[in-house]
């Protein structure tokens, strides 16, 4: 097991000290790999520690909850960003006691202990997904805004059998939106973000907002409009025959043109139909059948 | 593996798997499959695309496909590897299109006078074939391989039901072809589109 760690470490030790002896110039062909940032985490440069809240805000288009933090140190960025917020309720003692909602923060994550009537603004994004006429691809396409505050811990809730459960950190989703009105409660919660909207699909029968907003649909073919019932019959004279197709993903997809990540990946011209393809060949890490050939 | 996916895990990235998988069926008797496929991507549509019943439907066809074992004519599969997430992405759109591209997605129906009170007949396709594509994290030696084999390709079916109760998918495609009964495929129009399918 330890072997070839070892052997990874004696490797990357070697080529620092080729590159130190050498000149400068060959690191870039030494390591062919970028290490590029995940661009989802957002960059905050808060250390961590407990800071009061003086504001959240939470926007439905991508689960992102942005807190405005007292006390920060000087020169540091006092709104906190984050994707990943646990909440809990501050017991009565504590409010007693004067204490103020807080966040504890720990690198890019964050726990935030609320008052029962501390609310949170709420950005709902009205989107409609349109689909692209040309590849069949829905996308999700913002139509207006809309603010509301919502109070996770607020109202009856608090008193009842889940009581104790509050206090401790957990992961919440807001409840459905409704305009005018603000949202008290939450639609789900739990010890991860997953089972979080676990829950929430079990109460609602669909799943949050947020996630919708995060996936893409696709179809191709007739699927989509055809009614099922009625029978047509296909001009056979043709070199391919009909079919159809659907489809969904929640990954990320690069915003712009794909950037050049292989060197082998920037060939171009007739040849690079779909038959000759490199993308099972020309990486180290490629598999299927096509390979053996 | 090379040094740079040592290295990607040594510091605990995320690992994504893109694979597709084509599979051919032949057979007089594969028809009814097509319920099956037609059914399964009616109700993806119906909730807009919800992963979990994407996920209940890539279960249900591939169960079907299991079933019809027996018919398995040729099959072919393809996949990669990435550590970068909008990557992964990319790759699934890219495979969609393509596997879009393979059959017609706006046929032209031919009008046919039908005289009133003569039986119903419908031409039945000798051949489906059926086009899976699933992205995920993680490693799964049963798809991560050459599956041009009938061992290997049960082995990758039942892997994949499997992984959905075990885990959510990222992304999940199934297309297939002919689009409905009554429609045909024929082998000429497979070796025209299809020619990395390997005979089982």
């Amino acid at each position: 097991m330890f072997k070839p760690v070892i052997a990874i470490f004696l490797t990357i030790i070697l080529s620092f000290s080729t590159v130190a002896c050498g000149s400068s110039n060959s690191v870039n062909t030494n390591n062919p790999a970028t290490f590029t940032n995940n661009t989802n985490v957002p960059k905050n440069n808060i250390a961590s520690g407990k800071y009061p809240v003086q504001q959240a805000t939470f926007n439905d288009v991508d689960g992102e909850y942005i807190l405005m933090l007292l006390n920060t140190p000087s020169g540091s960025n006092p709104t906190f960003r984050t994707t990943n917020l646990q909440m809990a309720r501050l017991t009565d003692e504590e409010i007693k006691n004067g204490q103020q909602t807080f966040v504890e923060i720990n690198g890019n994550e964050g726990i935030m202990h609320l008052t029962e009537d501390f609310r949170i603004e709420y950005v709902h994004n009205e989107t409609e997904t349109v689909t692209n006429s040309n590849t069949g691809k829905q996308e999700t396409v913002v139509v207006r805004q809309q603010s509301s505050f919502w109070s996770p811990f607020a109202g009856a809730l608090a008193g009842q059998a889940l009581g104790s459960m509050l206090f401790r950190p957990q992961y919440y989703v807001p409840p459905t939106f409704q305009s005018g009105g603000n949202l008290t409660g939450f639609g789900g919660y739990g010890n991860t973000y997953d089972q979080a909207v676990q829950s929430y699909r079990t109460n609602n029968n669909s799943i949050p907002q947020v996630e919708k907003n995060r996936q893409s649909f696709r179809t191709t073919g007739t699927i989509k409009n055809s009614s099922g019932n009625s029978i047509n019959r296909v001009n056979t004279n043709s070199t391919k025959g009909t079919g159809s197709g659907v489809g969904t993903s929640n990954l990320k997809t690069n915003g712009t043109s794909s950037k050049v990540k292989q060197p082998s990946s920037n060939s171009f011209g007739s040849n690079k139909s779909s038959r000759t393809r490199p993308t099972t060949s020309r990486r180290s890490s490629g598999f299927g059948s096509r390979r053996r050939r | 593996m090379s040094i740079t996916d040592r290295f990607n895990q040594f510091v605990g990235k995320t690992r994504y798997v893109v694979s597709r998988i084509f599979i051919h069926l032949q057979g007089n008797e594969v028809a009814p499959l097509l319920g099956i496929l037609n059914q399964n991507a009616r109700m993806a549509v119906d909730t807009d695309g919800d992963m979990e019943v994407m996920g209940e439907c890539l279960v249900n066809t591939c169960e079907g496909i299991l079933q019809y074992k027996t018919y398995w004519q040729s099959a072919s599969n393809e996949g990669d590897v990435f550590w970068n997430e909008a990557d992964a992405g990319d790759f699934v759109t890219e495979l969609f299109t393509d596997s879009g591209q393979r059959y017609l997605s706006q046929p032209d129906f031919e009008e046919e006078e039908v005289a009133e009170n003569t039986p119903l007949s419908l031409p039945v396709t000798d051949n489906i074939i059926v086009m899976i594509i699933v992205a995920f994290e993680g490693e799964l030696s049963e798809l991560e391989t050459d599956l041009a084999d009938m061992e290997a390709l049960t082995d990758a079916l039942k892997a994949l039901i499997n992984l959905n109760y075990k885990q959510n998918y990222r992304a999940i495609a199934i297309h297939f072809s002919p689009a409905r009964l009554g429609e045909r495929l024929t082998s000429d129009q497979i070796i025209i589109n299809f020619p990395e399918l390997i005979p089982l």
